[in-house]
């Protein structure tokens, strides 16, 4: 594999801080390149969608308010679900975290005597990081998206949560099938690779009895659950097997089935810039004669109902998974997705990942953003993601100011201390003189500072700053002759 | 199963906490949501015929093959799709209406077949409860005449028989058409595809990679 | 009409010039101005790195000492957006009744500069002469923060003798982002050598914004490049005329 990152740890507790972790992907001018063009053609895609669409605004303001009503009233939601699903022959189960989820759904598969499962897509099941576990414990785990088996079989990591693979070309997948399927003569023509992918999962689906999917959504008006894909190997893992386990978080609930017509809408178009993507499917538990007759909802919390909790941070829970705020991002375009030490990368992931970690781990992904808000704009469900990253950033702080190590952070020092001195005018007026002087030391005959210290360092890596000028504003206004009136001129025309 | 019983108590506990201050009470929880406020659109402009044109051409867009016919036309119209199809054996749902299967090719009636014999079979034919022109969408409930779910998946070529007043122009229409909420519903619009290989997209990943549609005018 | 200079920290200490540029442009135009020398900074760094208490502090000062002003003018979109977006939650949360009450007063009478030219000057054309090739970029807090939309445009096609060149990918980010700059410096780069692509192409002489943030992170690797393109404050433009050129603020 031609690339220059070394395997990216997608866990939080173990990942390097961003700033770090960024580091070789901004090297690797063919990662970069990859992630680039996968998010313009999504983006050239979404936006024209989205142009042609003239009620956008108001399907974004109603998915917005539907999962806020959801979220606000989930206790009830979930309820109903659980007895609708239930009562339509379907098992749901409740997971505190990843590791009770894990177990379940290890014990569902042990009682099914299951020695292998095939596999929708789920960051979900990422997040809980499922599949090492069930190897482990003698479960052979098939992934069946293509973006999933390319990851799986060349030993990767995702780096999008709709597409997964999006940082590797074709070459590479070539050879990452040939290696493993043993097809040494497959061309990197996607078509070929595409049908290469086909052919190996064909008698997967048929043969294996045991499936995981995630969900979309969970309609609590009927037990239903919703699975958005492409490919059609959704299909086959919800229709095919025996054994059907889906895992899905408490957040994934709307409330009744024609809430629909908004979530369909919003999605296909902010995920990939279609206005249906090519397969949607319905299934309420168990129909008798018609796909899995063993099925297992595995309802997760991992941290999600703390998230819940919080007023500020609640609009966290609205996200679908749709990856519109990835694709808009800037920061994003430049890192792409393993940057984050996540399954959830980009903004979403900057938000995310600190708070199901409850900001033990992750506390530097909340900075992994500029600002600028892109995100927020496209977001179907309306999250205000600036806002959270603030208020994230906020608590990262405050654990701060509890720690020692605060004394040896330059940059954590400096604003305090630029806090006290913004606290009085002449403090202020000061700290301007003595500033003026101490840039004076770094700066140039032509007038620019081109090499500072510490964290001024960090500033001068790429680019200069031009001297303190010999007198601020304030001193030349205080300076300026007194005008009359005769000075001001009048209005131009 | 014990363990997952304690959770399901300590997580609703939880969330219960979690929105303690912004829950509703259940009775008002009906009135709640049907007052969010859906200013999107519900219901489309177009007229009847402008309607059925952009349903074909998003069909077409996804290479669909669709051919329009007068209901009397129907069965000799299926005929001669299934003879250009060069394909023979065929599976019908259980309640596929037996003037939709014309002689001189095999046909499987699913009374029961299992998923090997599905498939072998070529190709598939069946009716559909929707379809949404905006998105191309054919909608299934898999009722007797639409099939079961794996019907219309393993095999490679599915001809679907639609009614033009089964159309609407938007998603809600349908919605609002639905009395009661199907158990399975299949949303088909186009064939399977995939861009995840340099973005490029690849048609006919799994499930059928030809979609015929006969559109039906009474 | 009179409006009163917020000139913001770090124009008074590293560009004074836009100062004066928007003194000279303001009063050419018939505001009579003043400058409240108590004034320190709107608390944006502060706040956008965490240190809410701080930026309480900061501004609840600010709210005070402007609580009895006709119009604040502010050449700066990210202060201004500091101030819309995040005063009222932490006046909320860290202030008391009245001096939310008096936030809530004086929200309706801050402006950013091309919002005040614009809006409550009703002035498209202030009488700028400004012979360059000059392209506009389009800061994130202008664009989205404020929805300046069309005013800065307005201004600067209304400039005589100035050649605007577009810039293509106008809404992404340059990548300064305040303390993401140096938090985030790596990545800050990469975000600024792909904005700079696009800038450079333009063939401008000068790259112009209404923000001075920006345009020090634009400029400043220009400068360390020898890009050939320099950058400059709006207000340094608008205030140009044939006999006070762009040097007279200098």
């Amino acid at each position: 594999m031609s690339h220059s990152v070394e395997h990216p740890i997608l866990d939080p507790t173990l990942a390097a801080p961003f700033p770090k972790a960024a580091l070789p992907v901004l090297r690797d001018p063919q990662l970069r390149k990859n992630v680039a063009h996968a998010i313009d053609v999504i983006q050239t895609k979404r936006g024209k969608l989205v142009a042609e669409k003239t009620d956008w605004q108001e399907l974004r303001s109603a998915a917005a308010d539907i999962r806020t009503h959801v979220l606000e009233n989930l206790g009830a939601y979930l309820e109903q679900f659980e007895e609708r699903c239930t009562a339509a022959g379907g098992h749901v189960h409740c997971a505190s975290d990843a590791a009770e989820a894990r177990q379940i759904i290890l014990d569902i598969l042990r009682e099914e005597n299951a020695s292998e499962v095939i596999k929708i897509k789920t960051m979900t099941s990422g997040e809980i990081q499922l599949n090492p576990f069930l190897q482990a414990s003698g479960v052979g785990v098939f992934e069946t998206d293509l973006a999933e088996i390319i990851l799986q079989l060349g030993n990767e990591e995702p780096s999008h949560i709709v597409v997964p693979a999006l940082h590797i070309n074709r070459s590479q997948v070539r050879e990452i099938f040939a290696k493993s399927m043993g097809r040494p003569e497959l061309s990197d023509d996607p078509q070929a690779l595409t049908e290469a992918a086909r052919i190996y999962l064909r008698r997967k689906f048929l043969d294996i009895p045991s499936a995981i999917s995630g969900a979309n959504y969970l309609v609590a008006e009927t037990g239903g659950v919703v699975i958005v894909e492409s490919e059609g190997n959704g299909r086959m893992c919800l229709t095919l097997p025996k054994t059907l386990i889906t895992l899905a978080g408490i957040e994934k609930v709307v409330p009744r089935f024609e809430d629909l017509e908004v979530m369909l809408q919003v999605l296909a178009r902010s995920a990939t810039g279609e206005r249906m993507n090519p397969y949607t499917s319905l299934w309420s538990g168990v129909t008798p004669g018609d796909g899995p007759q063993n099925f297992h909802v595995v309802l997760l919390d991992n941290a999600r109902s703390s998230i819940l909790g919080k007023p500020r941070e609640r609009q966290t829970l609205r996200c679908i998974r749709c990856a519109a705020c990835i694709n808009a991002c800037p920061v994003y375009r430049q890192t792409g997705g393993h940057a984050y030490g996540s399954v959830y990368p980009g903004p979403i992931g900057a938000i995310l990942t600190p708070q199901l970690m409850q900001m033990r781990h992750a506390q530097s992904l909340p900075y992994a953003s500029s600002l600028c808000g892109a995100c927020y704009e496209v977001c179907p469900v309306k999250i205000n993601i600036p806002e959270i990253l603030i208020d994230l950033r906020a608590q990262v702080i405050d654990q701060q100011r509890h720690n020692i190590g605060r004394f040896f952070d330059p940059l954590y020092l400096g604003l305090r201390i630029a806090g006290f001195l913004f606290s009085r005018a002449f403090l202020f007026h000061a700290a301007q003189r003595l500033g003026r002087v101490g840039a004076g030391l770094f700066t140039h005959k032509d007038g620019w500072i081109h090499s500072m210290p510490s964290v001024g360092g960090k500033w001068t890596q790429t680019r200069d700053l031009r001297g303190f000028p010999n007198q601020t504003f304030r001193e030349w206004w205080q300076n300026r002759p007194a005008r009359s009136s005769t000075q001001i001129a009048k209005e131009p025309k | 199963m014990s363990v997952t019983q304690g959770s399901r108590a300590k997580v609703l506990d939880r969330i219960r906490s979690a929105t303690a201050s912004v829950a509703a009470d259940a009775a008002n929880l009906h009135e709640l949501h049907a007052a969010i406020p859906r200013s999107y659109i519900r219901k489309g402009e177009l007229s009847e015929s402008a309607k059925i044109a952009l349903l074909i051409e998003r069909l077409r867009d996804y290479d669909a093959d669709v051919v329009e016919c007068k209901l009397e036309e129907l069965p000799d119209t299926i005929a001669a799709m299934l003879s250009a199809s060069g394909r023979h054996t065929f599976g019908a749902p259980s309640g596929l209406p037996a003037a939709w299967m014309p002689s001189g090719f095999d046909w499987k009636l699913d009374g029961g077949l299992t998923h090997e014999q599905i498939e072998v079979l070529d190709g598939v034919v069946t009716g559909a409860s929707c379809a949404v022109a905006d998105s191309g969408t054919i909608v299934l409930h898999h009722t007797p005449s639409e099939g079961r779910r794996v019907l219309t998946l393993l095999p490679d070529w599915h001809l679907c028989i639609l009614y033009a007043d089964q159309v609407v122009e938007t998603l809600p229409e349908y919605f609002a058409r639905v009395q009661h909420p199907p158990a399975l519903v299949t949303w088909i619009s186009g064939p399977s595809a995939t861009a995840d290989i340099e973005m490029t997209r690849i048609k006919g990943v799994h499930g059928p990679r030809h979609l015929n549609v006969i559109l039906v005018h009474h | 009409m009179h409006a009163s200079l917020f000139i913001t920290c770090y124009n008074d200490t590293l560009f004074p010039e836009t100062g004066r540029a928007v003194v000279s442009l303001l009063e050419r135009l018939g505001v009579e101005l003043e400058f409240h020398p108590q004034q320190t900074c709107c608390g944006q760094m502060h706040a956008n790195t965490g240190f809410r208490a701080e930026a309480y502090s900061q501004a609840k000062r600010l709210v005070r000492l402007y609580s009895d002003t006709e119009n604040v003018v502010i050449p700066s979109s990210s202060c201004v957006a500091m101030m819309r977006d995040q005063y009222p939650g932490l006046f909320e949360e860290l202030g008391s009744e009245s001096l939310r009450r008096d936030l809530a007063a004086l929200l309706p009478r801050i402006y950013e500069l091309s919002e005040f030219l614009v809006d409550k000057l009703g002035v498209d054309d202030v009488g700028a002469y400004f012979p360059h090739r000059v392209t506009y970029h389009a800061s994130c807090h202008g664009l989205r923060g404020l929805h300046l939309g069309e005013r800065p445009l307005r201004l600067l096609t209304r400039v005589r003798g100035l050649d605007f060149a577009p810039l293509p990918n106008i809404d992404r980010c340059c990548g300064f982002g305040g303390t993401f700059s140096v938090k985030n410096a790596e990545v800050s780069s990469a975000m600024l050598s792909v904005k700079l692509q696009d800038v450079l192409a333009t063939k401008a002489e000068y790259c112009t914004a209404l923000d001075n943030s920006c345009l020090m992170h634009l400029g400043g690797a220009m400068h360390r490049q020898y890009a050939g393109m320099k950058t400059i404050h709006m207000a340094q433009i608008l205030a140009s005329t044939e006999s006070t050129p762009m040097e007279s603020f200098q």
